[in-house]
């Protein structure tokens, strides 16, 4: 009895020593961090926020060497803060009264963050963008106002598993427009392979997959309802549905997607250029998403644009500026994320260093950016519609033409 | 059990103690024993208030703030920019009439609903058929029931990610499993029909380990004498669980029902992660809905999500006032 | 006969024990799957061809935030004690005006949606310094726990019999002594209980670590998990070689919390 009281007794003490112990520091860890807060960072150097969204790349990371050269370069210290792609905008609103130097936000979030007053424009910040291909550009210009720099560009492409082909006797060649390409599908099939992955999820990611083939049969964002936006989502409605598709599609993230054709029991396979070096090692190529009667699909631009959110003091931009001068130039940010060069002489110094880099290139060249066709803002409640109709679809909750006139109301009626 | 040993044997002396005192104290309220009293329980009143103001203050600085927040956006028109700029139209109620006649509404408040009772009724069940299972002494019970907490030392984010990959249709273990034994491919996250199947399973998988513990330190509370009463008037082990462990574990079945109750209704991170409330939405609960509308889709609606937050709390205010009442009903039969 | 009774039970136990365990089985299978087989169709059942990078991977980068996580959680566990075990005392106990409506706020205060609250946070803790500190986040954390743990320790001390009070009462203990030195004890499984469930919180906890503790020096085992997902890739390998890392210094801890309760209980019905 008399031992158990003790042992509670010692538990107890413990507990009240340590509550004591956290709640002093929790005090001094206030007051010291009140006394240290900065006020202002226009002193010379100083140090500078940036926030991506690549939690992956480490501090080791091509990535993370390109941005501590930068702050070698001008002077200063740069402090680098991951996070999720898909936090971008939680992120920054929760930090509105204190945002970062630098903010580097996927491209169709630009419109949407810039229209909030979140970002500056090239005007404001002083930064030169003449040099960058128009078609990357395009995503972060509102009203002929640009509000960031693409650090580089990815698009989609049709990998493809030769082996596998070859086993069921398929020519890549034939494979030329829809039909051909089901048909292809169906070969495969017969014989025991799996035909096609790809990501159908219900985020950006499903959208950012659907939209070659959106575009490609002749849609426009404008009109989900079209024949040809139907015809579109018919069709991987039709692969899933004959089993030319997995059911997981509609689960697939892009990342799941590879993982599932890289088992090799797949022919094709939907996904973007940053898979490229992993395709060379498994020994898979790639052809670009066709149109719907033969053609190249327009594929979606997708990476990052480098944005210099406002700021109290304005006396921070121009060494912003430089920062964003500094990742961007040339292909150093680029390389280092994986990505196509927003630059043609970016491009040419990538190509140079690697001439296998010529399909993506090519690609990148041909892609489309999301928020194109005047869109802006309106992209984000047309793709949240988009995504919706196809898992609808895809999930047998609805047919393509029904799903697709349900989106479009909703659309139009989200959009007032 | 291990409480029990001790308070009985505090018990008896106190028992004896307060005889003595009783009599001395009414001694000595002959005088101005009213005012005495009251003078007491102001005392008394200070003395307990002592100890409950730091939680008093904790909760004004943590939550008033928050939750004036939620009020606030749910009775704006919030924008990014009124983040920015601070200002925002100040619309009544648009924005809960806005939701309240939206196609998602039924469907969410109904898988709500759904997800919240079924959970519930699994989890409570399973909890205390494991806690008195576990109750029994056997080799290794401690450690089994120790270990029967691990899950939740998962982040939710990977439990979440696990469920997804053992319910996956193509290369999920579950339909291996389903297949190998003849069965057909079940679209588990997938198929309008399972999807709300599949992340109950996972919700009442991680809300397991919650209810056992509780009401396995429930059951130490009852006194071990009374099972050995019952067992030697021959009460039998079904008797002896309905007629003892029932009736006695009542507060704290009801404190665990009812906290399962206000955390299911919130659970978002598993739906979010195994399915996004989809297919289209097979499986949007208002708190993923809530989600979806403020920073779940492409363009934030922050003030109808507070709405819908807002209704979520509404709901749980109406539990909880039921709560308060059957408690209430208990203390004075 | 009692013997092969129990070792009946014992059977019984480690056949459930297993089935619940089974997802964590499948994490480890997956932290050692190769990347080509990782959806295989059907799943390997058991690691064939085991790869260890992503144990490589974590066992160089992760060890700072276990650290972090097991500090964050302890002292978010001290801090909910500290404030919900007197609170709750007294409102089984000392029968305060206005204690139904503290409770009832308790109640509703847990269904704040966590994202409201980690805005909230933010604001409040921008302007007192707290952004990506341990303190910080200790405090978010505890707001998870504080109205579970008055809740709880309510249900509990209920069941405490007037008498045992009355009696330190004449003794001529202050309340706290009361408090401290005949509750407390008596109490003892449901701050086992808390305890528990506290640190099981603060320890999976997300949304505050991403949200308060963005870019501080050191964060969470939860942001560390974070880290291999990518923006279109995600290292599954190390996102379970670090799941199943971190559970396993939390798991020994629960194992001897358990232990410890035990411990007392055997000894107890011993004496008895």
């Amino acid at each position: 009895m008399i031992q158990r009281g003790n042992i509670v007794n010692n538990t107890a003490r413990k507990s009240r020593i340590l509550g004591a112990l956290v709640l002093s520091t929790a005090l001094v860890g206030g007051l010291a961090a009140c006394t240290t807060t900065p006020t202002g960072g226009d002193s010379a150097g100083g140090t500078f926020t940036l926030w991506d969204p690549y939690p992956d790349r480490d501090a080791s990371s091509t990535w993370a060497q390109a941005i501590d050269a930068c702050a070698t370069d001008l002077g200063i210290t740069i402090e680098r803060n991951a996070g999720n792609t898909g936090d971008t905008v939680k992120d920054l609103t929760t930090a509105a009264s204190n945002l970062p130097d630098i903010a580097m936000v996927d491209n169709p979030k630009v419109s949407t963050l810039a229209d909030a007053g979140l970002l500056t424009t090239t005007d404001e910040n002083g930064f030169d963008v003449s040099d960058i291909s128009a078609n990357i550009l395009s995503a972060g210009e509102i009203d002929g106002k640009v509000y960031g720099v693409p650090v580089g560009a990815n698009t989609l492409g049709l990998y493809y598993n030769p082996a596998v082909l070859d086993a069921a006797g398929v020519d890549i060649a034939s494979v030329t427009d829809y039909a051909s390409l089901t048909a292809a599908l169906e070969k495969v099939v017969a014989s025991g392979k799996k035909g096609i992955t790809f990501s159908a999820v219900g985020t950006e990611e499903g959208s950012f997959q659907f939209l070659p083939w959106f575009w490609g049969a002749g849609a426009d964002l404008t009109a989900l309802d079209s024949s040809e936006s139907e015809a579109a989502l018919t069709l991987w409605t039709d692969w899933v549905q004959k089993g030319y598709a997995p059911n997981s599609v509609l689960s697939n993230t892009q990342g799941t997607s590879w993982d599932e054709f890289k088992t090799g029991d797949f022919a094709f396979a939907e996904n973007g250029s940053w898979f490229k070096s992993d395709a060379d090692a498994n020994g898979f190529l790639s052809i670009q998403v066709p149109g719907i009667d033969g053609g190249v699909a327009p594929a979606p631009t997708g990476g990052e644009f480098i944005t210099i959110p406002v700021q109290k003091d304005a006396s921070r931009y121009a060494t912003s500026a430089k920062i964003v001068k500094c990742l961007s130039e040339g292909d150093t940010g680029a390389t280092a994320l994986g990505y196509v060069a927003p630059t043609q002489a970016g491009a040419d110094a990538q190509l140079a260093a690697d001439p296998t880099l010529e399909f993506w290139i090519g690609a990148v060249g041909d892609a489309k950016p999301r928020t194109a066709d005047n869109l802006g803002v309106s992209y984000g409640i047309i793709s949240e519609q988009l995504y919706t109709a196809v898992q609808a679809a895809l999930s047998g909750s609805a047919s393509p033409a029904e799903a697709l006139a349900t989106a479009q109301a909703t659309a139009v009626e989200n959009l007032k | 059990m291990s409480a029990t040993p001790v308070t009985r044997e505090k018990v008896t002396p106190s028992l004896a103690a307060r005889g003595i005192a009783g009599g001395a104290a009414s001694a000595d309220a002959v005088p101005s024993g009213r005012r005495v009293r009251a003078r007491q329980r102001r005392r008394a009143q200070l003395t307990a208030w002592a100890f409950i103001a730091p939680v008093v203050i904790y909760l004004v600085v943590f939550y008033a703030y928050p939750l004036y927040r939620n009020l606030d956006l749910s009775f704006r028109d919030y924008t990014l920019r009124s983040f920015i700029d601070g200002t925002a139209d100040f619309v009544w109620f648009d924005n809960y009439a806005k939701v309240l006649s939206n196609s998602t509404f039924a469907p969410a408040l109904l898988n709500t609903a759904v997800f919240t009772g079924v959970s519930i009724i699994f989890q409570f069940s399973i909890g205390l058929a494991l806690a008195v299972f576990f109750f029994r002494n056997f080799p290794l019970a401690t450690t089994l029931r120790a270990l029967f907490l691990v899950p939740w030392l998962l982040p939710l984010l990977v439990s979440a990610s696990i469920w997804a990959w053992m319910l996956n249709s193509e290369s999920g273990i579950v339909n291996a499993l389903i297949q190998a034994l003849g069965g057909p491919q079940i679209n588990w996250l997938t198929s309008p029909e399972w999807a709300l199947v599949s992340v109950l399973i996972a919700n009442i998988w991680i809300g397991i380990p919650f209810n056992l513990v509780i009401l396995y330190s429930g059951l130490q509370g009852i006194p071990s004498d009374v099972y050995e009463a019952a067992s030697l008037d021959g009460a039998s082990g079904w008797q002896t669980f309905w007629r003892i462990t029932v009736p006695l574990l009542r507060p704290v079945s009801a404190i665990t029902i009812l906290l399962g109750l206000v955390y299911t209704l919130k659970v978002f991170d598993i739906i979010w992660i195994m399915t996004r409330g989809g297919p289209v939405n097979a499986s949007t609960t208002l708190s993923i809905w809530s989600y979806r509308l403020g920073f779940g889709g492409q363009s934030p609606d922050l003030s109808p999500a507070a709405a819908v937050g807002n209704l979520l709390i509404i709901l749980a205010f109406i539990f909880g006032l039921i709560y308060i009442r059957a408690q209430r009903r208990l203390a004075t039969p | 006969m009692t013997h092969s009774r129990t070792w009946w039970k014992t059977l019984i136990g480690v056949l459930l024990t297993g089935i619940m365990l089974f997802p964590l089985y499948w994490m480890i299978n997956v932290s050692v799957t190769q990347p080509t087989d990782l959806r295989r169709d059907p799943p390997n059942l058991f690691p064939v061809n085991p790869t260890f990078a992503g144990y490589s991977t974590v066992v160089s980068e992760q060890l700072p935030y276990l650290g972090t996580s097991l500090l964050v959680g302890l002292g978010t566990v001290a801090l909910t004690l500290a404030l919900s075990a007197p609170a709750a005392f007294a409102l089984a106990k000392l029968r305060p005006v206005g204690g139904t409506a503290v409770n009832f706020v308790l109640l509703i205060a847990q269904m704040i949606p966590g994202i409201i609250m980690a805005m909230g946070f933010y604001l409040i803790f921008n302007s007192w310094g707290l952004l990506d500190t341990i303190p910080g986040l200790i405090l978010a954390d505890s707001t998870l726990a504080v109205p579970f743990g008055v809740l709880i320790f309510t249900a509990f001390m209920s069941g405490i019999p007037n008498e045992l009070l009355s009696a330190a009462k004449i003794d001529g203990a202050s309340a706290w002594r009361t408090f401290w030195s005949v509750v407390l004890p008596v109490s003892r499984n449901s701050v086992v209980t808390v305890s528990l469930f506290t640190f099981l919180w603060a320890w999976s906890d997300f949304i505050f670590a991403s949200t308060l503790n963005r870019g501080g020096d050191l964060q969470p085992i939860t942001i560390g998990i974070y880290k291999y997902i990518g923006n279109n890739t995600q290292d599954w390998n190390a996102i379970m070689a670090t799941a199943v890392v971190a559970s396993v210094p939390a798991a020994i801890l629960l194992v001897v919390a358990q232990r410890y309760v035990a411990a007392g209980v055997t000894a107890g019905a011993v004496k008895d």
